[in-house]
């Protein structure tokens, strides 16, 4: 297959699941009785066609293209890890904690240190499925969920009990200090933990197209025991991956508390999750970083705009949870080449044709 | 009752919706298809059931309809992964998803944060007292007064072990899960069995649903089933797909879950961390066993 048609190919596959989502979302609207065009250019208008907006939804994308990352180099390497949702609360909830406990700190080492410190969190709790995974070859798919929940009661017990803000109205930690925020850029939301989670983007392209350990993903990924013969490590080079994915997990919870929620409280990443979120991105950016930016600016900007549905028409918001579920479930199969074969079916009959013309 | 028979009838309570997951995801798991949307059927059972209950007042049509439902579900996942050889892996969770959304979703638009039908289900009258034994002193409290589908649960540990062990049927399911070619190569039509082998599995996970919500608490809450699908999925992994030893693995998940009930009670201040022990447990249990099943294994390198 040549590089130009398998690009139409991606692109296609990755089009015409969302759109048949949404189609079955507007039937789901029509169902109680709202008009579903309104919706959807109300979800697209409020997000991307006012700079405003596009800001905002840039904003969004910051901690999505973080997971969505984390998630990417974990399948890639043909690893179900789906702990990104519990590593990413643990260093959201860490970062929270630095960030108000520790004061009178310059405000960009403050900053930095909250970072390091979520970085650090999400790493090590990543640590237990990757040793249960690489040297006991225990399921990491069922540990890693175990552990989600896991972790989301411990932090639920926390932020209850030993951490609750006794000012606040509802349960949560206190306010983080001022120090410790990313600012606000030119009035809107951007920050520049934006900027933050654009360098670690870059940093992944070059690990995934240019690294060695980029390659040795794709070889594990591919097949692990001819990955083992050519004389890789594939014990440690597992623990490295699940590791730099927990790592750029708790960043991006760190990152989501300093620049957007500023407390910890029980709905933190919102629903269905950050991490959850990730794995759609991930999968709809095909396991590439650049798939997973454009994934995860498509798919802030779904967020965005669900926050103004719910303002301007009867819709709960929840209905972009529902699509994005739909979107995860078509994108399960490969639309176009797997089964219908349309493209290759239709090139090998041009390719005929040539030839038939040759032969004339 | 005291503390002990306390944490055995709990402990029978809290396996019961566990094994019929399992129960439901051992044929699929026997016949090679991951199927992780266990979650998502039950979810949708206990949801649909309760919301019908709501709109009828009727348990027996509800429980009907949640079935269907959840019929339709499993054949979107036997469509997606059999038919069209999908990632069961990202079928199961895409399912997982929708349900939860759903759920969510549907009750915003009812405008109530859970579905309560206290009032037309007595949860006291559903308990089944089974007559003699409940005049024994202690086994009749312990055994006597759950629910039915709790009851089902357990009958549906020897039921399922005959359909698997006994009947055509079970053996279709195993060689296809063995060898799909081989089971090919005999005139086996493979994807029915499979179809067949997750429509089972979305029924069980169905019962396991309406027994959360409307058989014991009459009331459905969003995302009630806190990945006890998951469990089920662990202790099936466990059990190796045996419905005997998994279902053991379910009861033990069951008592973790009534120790944490139970332990609660007394532990004051940190009583909220005791909702992690079964989580903890079901992790050190999957990875003892994963150990212990390894511990022979000599293979050059990995193999994941």
């Amino acid at each position: 297959m040549n590089k130009q048609k398998k690009w139409v190919l991606n692109i296609g596959n990755s089009i015409l699941p969302v759109l048949l989502a949404f189609v079955l979302g507007a039937i789901l609207m029509l169902a109680i009785g709202e008009n579903p065009w309104d919706v959807y250019s109300i979800m697209i208008g409020k997000s991307l066609f006012t700079v405003k907006g596009i800001l905002k939804t840039l904003h969004g994308a910051a901690p999505l293209i973080l997971t969505g990352l984390a998630i990417a180099i974990t399948f890639k390497a043909g690893i179900y890890n789906m702990g990104v949702e519990g590593q990413m609360l643990l260093g959201g909830f860490m970062a929270g904690i630095a960030g108000y406990l520790i004061t009178g700190l310059p405000p960009v080492i403050h900053v930095a240190l909250c970072l390091l410190i979520g970085i650090a969190s999400g790493m090590l709790f990543a640590v237990i499925p990757a040793v249960l995974k690489a040297y006991f070859k225990v399921n990491e798919m069922v540990v890693t969920l175990m552990l989600n929940y896991a972790m989301i009661e411990v932090l639920q017990f926390l932020t209850e009990g030993p951490f609750r803000d006794p000012a606040s109205g509802f349960v949560s930690t206190p306010r983080i200090a001022e120090t410790a925020m990313f600012n606000k850029l030119w009035g809107s939301e951007i920050t520049p933990f934006f900027f933050v989670a654009m360098g670690v983007f870059a940093i992944m392209y070059v690990v995934f197209n240019r690294s060695r350990l980029g390659f040795e993903v794709t070889a594990i990924g591919k097949n692990n025991r001819f990955a083992e013969a050519t004389g890789m490590d594939v014990k440690k080079k597992i623990m490295t991956i699940m590791l730099i994915s927990g790592a750029i997990s708790g960043l991006a919870g760190a990152g989501h508390m300093m620049s957007d929620q500023y407390i910890y409280s029980l709905n933190f990443s919102g629903l269905p999750g950050l991490g959850w979120d990730g794995m759609l991105i991930a999968l709809l950016g095909m396991h590439s970083p650049v798939g997973v930016m454009i994934a995860a600016v498509f798919y802030s900007a779904l967020i965005t705009g669900s926050q103004s549905i719910a303002i301007y028409s009867g819709v709960p918001k929840e209905i972009v949870a529902v699509i994005q579920g739909l979107i995860v479930l078509f994108l399960a199969i490969q639309f176009i080449e797997r089964r219908t074969g349309v493209i290759s079916r239709w090139t090998r009959m041009m390719r005929t044709k040539k030839i038939d013309g040759v032969e004339e | 009752m005291g503390i002990t028979s306390n944490i055995v009838y709990d402990t029978i309570y809290h396996s019961a919706p566990i094994i019929l997951c399992v129960l439901g995801g051992i044929f699929a798991y026997k016949a090679n298809v991951l199927n992780i949307a266990l979650e998502g059927f039950m979810l949708m059972g206990a949801f649909i059931s309760a919301l019908f209950v709501m709109l009828w007042g009727s348990t027996l049509l509800a429980g009907i309809i949640a079935v269907g439902v959840g019929l339709i579900l499993g054949l979107v996942f036997s469509y997606f992964t059999a038919s069209r050889n999908g990632n069961p892996i990202i079928t199961g969770l895409a399912i997982n998803m929708i349900a939860l959304s759903f759920c969510a979703f549907m009750l915003k638009v009812m405008g109530t944060a859970n579905v309560n039908v206290s009032s037309l289900v007595s949860v006291a009258d559903l308990k089944i007292h089974i007559p003699i034994i409940q005049d024994i002193p202690i086994l009749g409290d312990l055994i006597s007064g759950h629910p039915p589908l709790t009851y089902a649960a357990f009958i549906g540990i020897f039921v399922m072990w005959l359909i698997m062990y006994k009947t055509k049927l079970g053996i279709y399911i195993r060689v296809v899960g063995e060898k799909e070619e081989a089971a090919k190569s005999v005139g086996i039509n493979t994807t029915m069995i499979k179809y067949i082998a997750i429509l089972i599995g979305a029924v069980c996970c169905v019962l396991a649903g309406i027994n959360l919500s409307v058989d014991r608490v009459a009331l459905f809450t969003n995302n009630m089933t806190a990945g006890r699908g998951f469990i089920a999925i662990a202790a099936i992994y466990c059990g190796r797909g045996k419905p005997g030893a998994s279902a053991m693995y379910a009861l033990v998940f069951g008592f973790a879950k009534s120790l944490s009930v139970n332990l609660k009670l007394f532990a004051g201040p940190i009583s909220g961390m005791f909702e992690v022990l079964p989580y903890v447990i079901m992790v050190i249990v999957l990875a003892v066993v994963s150990v212990l099943k390894n511990r022979n294994v000599n293979e050059r390198g990995f193999e994941s």
